[in-house]
């Protein structure tokens, strides 16, 4: 019984990445890549403030891109499409935000704490939304993620409501035997991206465990799963979860970085703007995310500049990618690459 | 006026609220229903619902500017989002069928910020005041007490246009085609129609309604580029609530939803936007289908 | 209950194994469509077992309430004799049951010989986060050895999508086997087939029952009448006849409505 738009074709997904790293000797490079892609992308990401046009725009790419990651373990590598992520990229960013502001815990413990906030709220919202399938999973995310929106909206008292929670002032981290000085732009980022490091690497873990094969398993074919012998609710609601925690850990990572929590960052706008990078940089592919997140920031930026419209262009090459690039940027790379190679 | 007294509110107070809840609840219908129509037969969530509602609600109001006719306004703007909704399903939407269910989901998505940010370079940031026409201002009395008689336009307004598109359905060979279409698009083709066209009219149709909601909400509140962002939020609460793709279920959704509306904005006035979700919530809990929606719709 | 079922079973099976799989007064309504109603069948362990009738007879919603993919309106399943009625499908898959759908069902964008790993997986190892799948060797020398049983060895490293429709209707049943099955139900595996694929699946058929218990659904009579030990006729969504092939040409109603036509 699975669900599918009007018309006839049997392809379950026309963007769903090929899992198979081809043939021939481009097949073999990308085979290689592939078995050390955290190398890689931490390779990339240490180089990268070089090439990104100013440091606090690769915090923020950095930042996006980790939740564009957390996301992408629903919506690419199990097929879930959720509009609610941004109920914990905000719970992160709030969690952390209130243990620093209103307990002053050490930023470790508000990283752990915003963490734990978002699996919370995603563990609630997962169990609620797991009943409901394909379309209406986006749906009823979307509309639960609202509900946590006007809920931290209405507690003033620790969110600061509308106008946001303000004064999270992280100037240097106490370490063990130093002190990180995050007034440093370049400390900063790469403060940061030890912890994104860390993610990714858990991510990548995850990816190839045999649990990562079974969401792969039940993206393809949810049915077929289930007749295996997965108990494809369970999973579904795991990966929710997880992917949840990884988005709180972006959350908690912006909040320290932005030393603001806007409320916006819970709106479903926010939910939108994830799954805008996983598509714009490929769902379903391990790097895709960082270049759909250095895509949107850097669009964003420069076409800030331009006009004060910068939504419409952003909205109109949406569109054109899934029209026309549905793979995405680093999917499209990809397919090509294998192509080539045959 | 009596005194009876229902938790330290007057009785009558609670009539009227619960007519006002009505009221509202005849705009989340409309929504609803739009949303509904295009979902039950397509499959397709339409993310730019909320947005052909703005952008109806504009057109609405600035033929109003010109013309000084509301009515004219109540048939152009629907009129409007129609055949902009037809445009949009045969341009945009169309290549999309046969692939990932996502795809057209997506692709609304985009287009929403497309037009709210058009509306934004057409007719600035800030939105422009709204108020009830003049041959419906004032308040008359129901019973009681007196009520906006521009609510009660709503209400009646919106009972004969939900009544109409019942006929529709029931009673015309093309309601009969949406119906058959809703249960299984072969049956269609079978029928020796084509599947497509009606796609196309149903997509234009479900437009039209959000666009007709858009300008009834208009005077309740004014018209801004963002007034479609909740109501998008609150139309899938309303599809959930009431059940996927069930029109009876977006009608019966839509009016307890704008009665918990007016309810809550009574015992605890801000509370009320979280009341809707939390509505969703709940029944997501006990009855997860939905109020009317058909078993197999959750697989 | 189950003593009942048993008893049926020995009144009806030529052999006299309990019945791995029985059904008491099974019924479907869709609506107020009634699909299937008051089937009472017992299947014996061991051999193939087709279900065959005409088109609309109700052996696809028979097939689906077997194997669990919807719950019955009235009835119940009885596996090795205990009550399955209403279980979740995966816990079908558990306990030893695994099915082939009438609609190619496979996992598309996964290679071939994923396909059948992380099926066999699922009898394994599901909830482990953090090891790497290539910790489970034995995982993928089972799904290699099923596809070469298969005839899909030299096609391991191909997508799913990429396969002939036989050769995927074949992945099918292997990614079955890998659940390790006692008990395989497979719906029209031949559909849409080409008379030489239809051939292998048929040898395949034969040879996968010789360690297991086959359920079939066919409506090409013909072709599972050499290869059956039992069949089950069912009519208008109920059961008609059931007995051995011999049995099943002789009996007068099974002849008017079924063989009438092609004999």
């Amino acid at each position: 019984m699975s669900a599918r738009i009007a018309g006839d074709s049997v392809a379950a997904g026309a963007a769903v990445p090929a899992a198979r790293p081809g043939s021939g000797r481009t097949g073999r490079w990308l085979a290689l890549a592939g078995r050390h892609r955290v190398a890689l992308t931490l390779a990339f990401l240490i180089a990268f403030p070089w090439i990104a046009p100013y440091e606090a725009l690769a915090v923020n790419i950095l930042v996006l891109g980790l939740y564009a990651l957390g996301f992408n373990l629903l919506f690419g590598y199990t097929g879930l499409l959720s509009f609610g992520h941004a109920a914990f990229l905000g719970g992160g960013a709030y969690g952390s935000g209130i243990a620093i502001v209103h307990y002053g815990l050490h930023p470790g413990l508000a990283l752990l704490t915003g963490t734990l906030l978002a699996t919370l709220l995603a563990a609630a919202m997962g169990a609620l939304a797991i009943r409901t399938r394909g379309i209406y999973f986006a749906m009823t995310t979307l509309a639960l993620s609202m509900c946590i929106y006007y809920a931290f909206y209405q507690a003033e008292r620790f969110t600061g409501g509308e106008n946001g929670l303000r004064g999270i002032n992280v100037q240097s981290v106490a370490l063990p035997g130093f002190r990180l000085n995050l007034l440093d732009p370049t400390v900063k980022y790469y403060a940061v991206l030890a912890v994104v490091g860390v993610a990714v690497w858990l991510f990548s873990r995850l990816l190839s465990s045999p649990f990562g094969a079974a969401l792969e398993a039940i993206r393809e074919n949810e049915n077929r799963a289930q007749a295996c012998g997965y108990d494809v609710a369970r999973m579904k609601l795991m990966a929710f979860v997880i992917s949840g925690a990884l988005c709180g850990l972006a959350g908690a990572l912006q909040a320290i970085h932005l030393s603001i929590v806007p409320i916006e960052t819970m709106h479903y706008s926010t939910s939108g703007q994830a799954v805008m990078m996983a598509l714009l940089g490929g769902m379903g592919t391990f790097f895709g995310p960082f270049v759909g997140a250095a895509t949107f920031s850097l669009l964003q930026d420069g076409l800030a500049t331009l006009t004060s419209h910068w939504q419409l262009f952003v909205g109109a090459i949406f569109i054109v990618f899934v029209l026309f690039l549905p793979l995405g940027i680093w999917g499209e790379v990809l397919a090509r690459l294998r192509r080539a190679g045959w | 006026m009596s005194d009876i007294t229902v938790g330290g509110l007057p009785l009558d107070l609670i009539g009227l609220q619960l007519v006002t809840g009505v009221a509202l609840g005849a705009i989340y219908v409309l929504v609803g229903i739009g949303l509904s129509l295009i979902f039950g037969l397509m499959n397709v969530v339409n993310f730019a619902h909320g947005a052909f509602f703005m952008v109806g609600a504009y057109v609405g109001v600035f033929l109003y500017g010109y013309t000084g006719s509301f009515w004219l306004s109540l048939v152009a703007a629907p009129l409007a989002m129609g055949l902009l909704g037809l445009a949009v399903e045969r341009v945009l939407v169309r290549p999309l069928y046969g692939r990932g269910i996502d795809d057209p989901l997506l692709l609304t998505f985009g287009l929403s910020y497309v037009m709210v940010e058009s509306v934004r370079i057409a007719f600035g940031l800030t939105g422009l005041p709204f108020g009830a026409p003049p041959e419906l201002r004032g308040a008359v009395d129901i019973g009681i007490g007196y009520f906006p008689l521009y609510r009660l336009f709503l209400i009646v307004f919106s009972l004969a246009v939900v009544g109409a598109l019942w006929l529709f359905i029931e009673r015309t060979p093309f309601g009969l085609v949406i119906r058959a279409g809703a249960r299984d698009p072969q049956i269609v083709q079978v029928l020796g129609i084509e599947i497509s066209k009606v796609w196309l009219a149903v997509f234009g149709l479900g437009c039209a309604l959000a666009g007709l909601a858009g300008i009834l909400a208009a005077p309740l509140q004014g018209v801004t580029p963002e007034m479609g962002i909740p109501v998008l939020a609150e139309a899938f609460v309303v599809t959930v609530v009431g059940g996927m793709g069930s029109l009876a279920g977006a009608v019966l959704a839509g009016l307890v939803v704008g009665i918990v509306v007016a309810m809550t904005s009574l015992i605890a006035p801000d509370m009320t936007k979280m009341a809707i979700f939390a509505l969703m919530a709940l029944v997501l809990l006990v009855r997860p289908r939905g109020l009317l929606g058909r078993a197999g719709a959750l697989g | 209950m189950v003593n009942a079922a048993a008893l049926l079973a020995r009144a009806n099976a030529p052999g006299t194994a309990p019945p791995i799989l029985a059904t008491e007064g099974l019924g479907k309504r869709f609506g107020h469509f009634r699909a299937l109603s008051d089937v009472t069948v017992a299947f014996p362990e061991g051999g193939i077992t087709a279900i065959i009738g005409p088109n609309g007879a109700g052996k696809s919603t028979f097939f689906n309430l077997i194997s669990g993919a919807f719950p019955p309106s009235e009835g119940r399943v009885l596996f090795r004799g205990q009550d399955i009625t209403g279980a979740a499908p995966h816990r079908f898959a558990r306990m030893g049951i695994a099915k082939s759908f009438q609609i190619t069902n496979v996992f598309p964008h996964l290679t071939v010989r994923e396909n059948v790993r992380v099926a066999a997986q699922a009898r394994r190892v599901r909830f482990a986060l953090f090891r790497n799948r290539s910790a489970y060797p034995e995982l993928t020398e089972r799904a290699e050895a099923l596809l070469a049983e298969v005839g899909l060895g030299a096609r391991m490293d191909r997508l799913a999508r990429e396969l002939a429709h036989g050769e995927q209707r074949a992945l099918e049943i292997a990614v079955a086997l890998a659940a390790e099955p006692s008990l395989l139900l497979l719906d029209e595996p031949t559909a849409g087939m080409s008379p030489e694929e239809t051939r292998a699946m048929m040898d395949l058929v034969q040879r996968l029952a010789e360690t297991r218990t086959l359920i079939l659904v066919e409506h090409k009579m013909k072709l599972v009448m050499g290869l059956c030990r039992r069949l089950v006729v069912l009519h208008q969504g109920q059961l008609l006849a059931e007995g051995s092939p011999d049995d099943i040409r002789a009996h007068p109603e099974v002849r008017r409505v079924y063989l009438g036509k092609s004999a």
